[in-house]
């Protein structure tokens, strides 16, 4: 075994039964509906890639204009343009079956079938590995019906749970006062893991034309402004299930992915910030492996280390 | 097709380029390898600093084969970061990126219109016409509100192509936008009867190119400048209304950072 396998191991993580090379995922939505966008990584970096919501049935989307900036981040509101399951079965999913990275669907829906009919589309897949629930969209009518009820949280993820075999995640929302009830909700539905979480309903204007700066009104913001906000989710969720936490919500960084992990996360997601650096990930990759040796720690030492003040 | 990619490159020159705007030329560390006019890229600082996400900019032309220019007119933070970078320090960029211009063959006459800053993506489309011993073949409108935006003029009238110059204020050329200058040279019949004509500006130029030439059964292209937010088809945030029965198909939106930015105009809806 050369050295290098030695690093490889060192960043390697469980979320439930898949076991990733790395704690790096991409987060859903920020990395397209199929793999093309993967040729910016060395695929030893990346933990799973994270797919697009894909929803039973095709959705043109929101109206224009869809994204905004701001100083800590942006806003947005795609309106999970997709072309539905049927295409995405017939035209995107043969090729995953060929990546060398495992595969997270990410399965929406309007109604508990439609995330059933996901579940059991993505079940039959070969080349999906995990199915993550997006149970927190702020940018649909009724998206967010899921996210606020957290009994309605649970019958879906039930529901799903009982038509799959895969590790099924359950992707929580942060518009709520606290994620505490939601997360457990999840895991005593059977889900797998957590993602914690998803965009902070938002809103940008501008006062010169008196108009929202999106084209829908309300959006969802994202980057490293709501990092503080996710690790507060990220700490509380993870002292309130046994279930694995997967982080999502601003990092950036080798130094962001490491904190989240400390507060409870055993993978993290990255977003918004590969935007700009589309090899982001594997930037990362090399610095989480430089940060570990220098600090001489491993991954699985630090998930959940976080000392909390004693008063 | 060259795949795209990440890298940084150093900042080699920017040359100012009359009130608003500047050459940036970047030196990259290894050779760029094959572009396509039309095609762009996605820069950024490299240490980070400046706005969440990058900008989107054409390629302008190529200095050497590890050297490329672009054309920046600063219009908010993002572009002034840029023009702010010192000689030497790095940028980041993504290459190249998007789908560019389907250049006629050189028998065929070619007529690109631009206006402002909407000159960019056509020097390397007149370079290639004129290596391919088209230039004869060649017009090209260029247009803007008065002369010191007519960016980089020298560049196009160097070139041994039929370059018109129109001004809005009367200050160089041709007294009118662009479309009026267009609009004359179809009615002087300057322009070959089978030519391909391209177009980048502003919206409403484009909108007034799209009437034109649609009336007049043309075949034409438009380059697109839209808010984009990854540049490599990841976001979903550059959708560009498509025509439901051209070429792209029913979906009602096209990915003007991987669709486009060039579409054929009987592709989409402007």
């Amino acid at each position: 075994m050369g050295a290098q396998s030695i690093f490889v191991m060192t960043l390697s993580t469980t979320i439930g039964s898949l076991s990733l090379h790395t704690p790096l995922l991409t987060g859903s939505g920020t990395f397209g509906h199929d793999a093309s966008a993967l040729s910016f990584l060395n695929p030893d970096d990346l933990g799973a890639l994270v797919l697009k919501t894909v929803t039973p049935q095709p959705r043109p989307g929101n109206p224009n204009p869809r994204m905004a900036e701001y100083e800590g981040g942006i806003l947005n509101s795609i309106g999970l343009e997709n072309r539905g399951l049927h295409y995405w079965r017939d035209k995107v999913a043969p090729e995953l079956a060929q990546i060398a990275v495992p595969v997270i669907a990410n399965a929406g829906g309007h109604t508990l079938e439609e995330y059933v009919e996901m579940t059991i589309a993505f079940s039959e897949m070969e080349g999906v590995e995990g199915i993550e629930l997006n149970l927190s969209c702020p940018n649909v009518e009724g998206g967010t019906r899921f996210a606020t009820d957290p009994i309605a949280l649970a019958q879906v993820v039930a529901a799903c749970r009982v038509v799959t075999e895969k590790p099924l995640w359950a992707k929580l929302s942060p518009n709520v006062e606290s994620i505490v009830p939601f997360a457990q909700a999840a895991e005593q539905a059977g889900a797998d893991a957590l993602t914690v979480s998803n965009t902070f309903l938002g809103l940008l204007v501008d006062w010169r034309t008196r108009q929202p700066q999106l084209g829908r009104g309300f959006g969802g913001v994202s980057g490293s402004g709501i990092r503080p906000l996710a690790l507060r989710f990220v700490y509380e969720s993870a002292q309130a299930v046994e279930i694995p936490i997967v982080a999502s919500g601003g990092a950036a960084s080798a130094k962001d992915v490491l904190d989240f992990m400390v507060a409870g996360a055993s993978a993290v997601q990255i977003g918004t910030a590969a935007f700009r650096t589309p090899d982001l990930l594997s930037k990362i990759a090399q610095d989480l492996r430089a940060l570990l040796k220098e600090d001489g720690s491993t991954i699985q030492t630090l998930i959940g280390s976080l000392e909390w003040p004693s008063l | 097709m060259n795949e795209a990619r990440c890298t940084q490159a150093k900042v080699f020159g920017k040359t100012p380029c009359g009130p608003d705007a500047f050459l940036l030329e970047l030196e990259f560390s290894a050779e760029i390898g094959q572009i396509d006019p039309g095609q762009f890229v996605m820069l950024s600082l490299a240490d980070g600093q400046g706005p969440v996400l990058a900008r989107p900019f054409s390629f302008y032309g190529q200095t050497a084969p590890d050297r490329l220019t672009f054309l920046i007119q600063v219009l908010g933070i993002g572009t002034q970061v840029l023009q702010d970078c010192p000689l030497e320090e790095f940028i980041q960029v993504t290459l190249p990126l998007g789908t560019g211009f389907a250049l006629p063959d050189a028998n065929r006459p070619l007529v690109m219109i631009a206006g402002g800053v909407g000159s960019a993506p056509f020097l390397l489309c007149a370079e290639q016409r004129v290596q391919q011993g088209a230039g004869d073949q060649t017009f090209f409108i260029f247009g803007a509100r008065s002369e010191n935006r007519l960016y980089d003029k020298q560049a196009f009238a160097s070139l041994a192509m039929h370059s018109r110059f129109a001004t809005d204020d009367g200050s160089f050329g041709f007294s009118g936008n662009v479309i009026a200058c267009l609009e004359n040279g179809l009615q002087e019949e300057t322009f070959p009867e089978n030519a391909v004509y391209f177009a980048c500006g502003p919206e409403p130029l484009l909108k007034a190119f799209a009437r034109l030439v649609q009336a007049k059964g043309f075949e034409a292209q438009v380059s697109l400048e839209t808010y984009m937010g990854c540049g490599f088809g990841a976001c979903n945030a550059c959708p560009t209304a498509t025509n439901p029965n051209g070429p792209l198909g029913a979906w009602p939106w096209a990915k003007t950072c991987q669709d486009g930015p060039v579409f054929s105009l009987d592709s989409i809806q402007l």
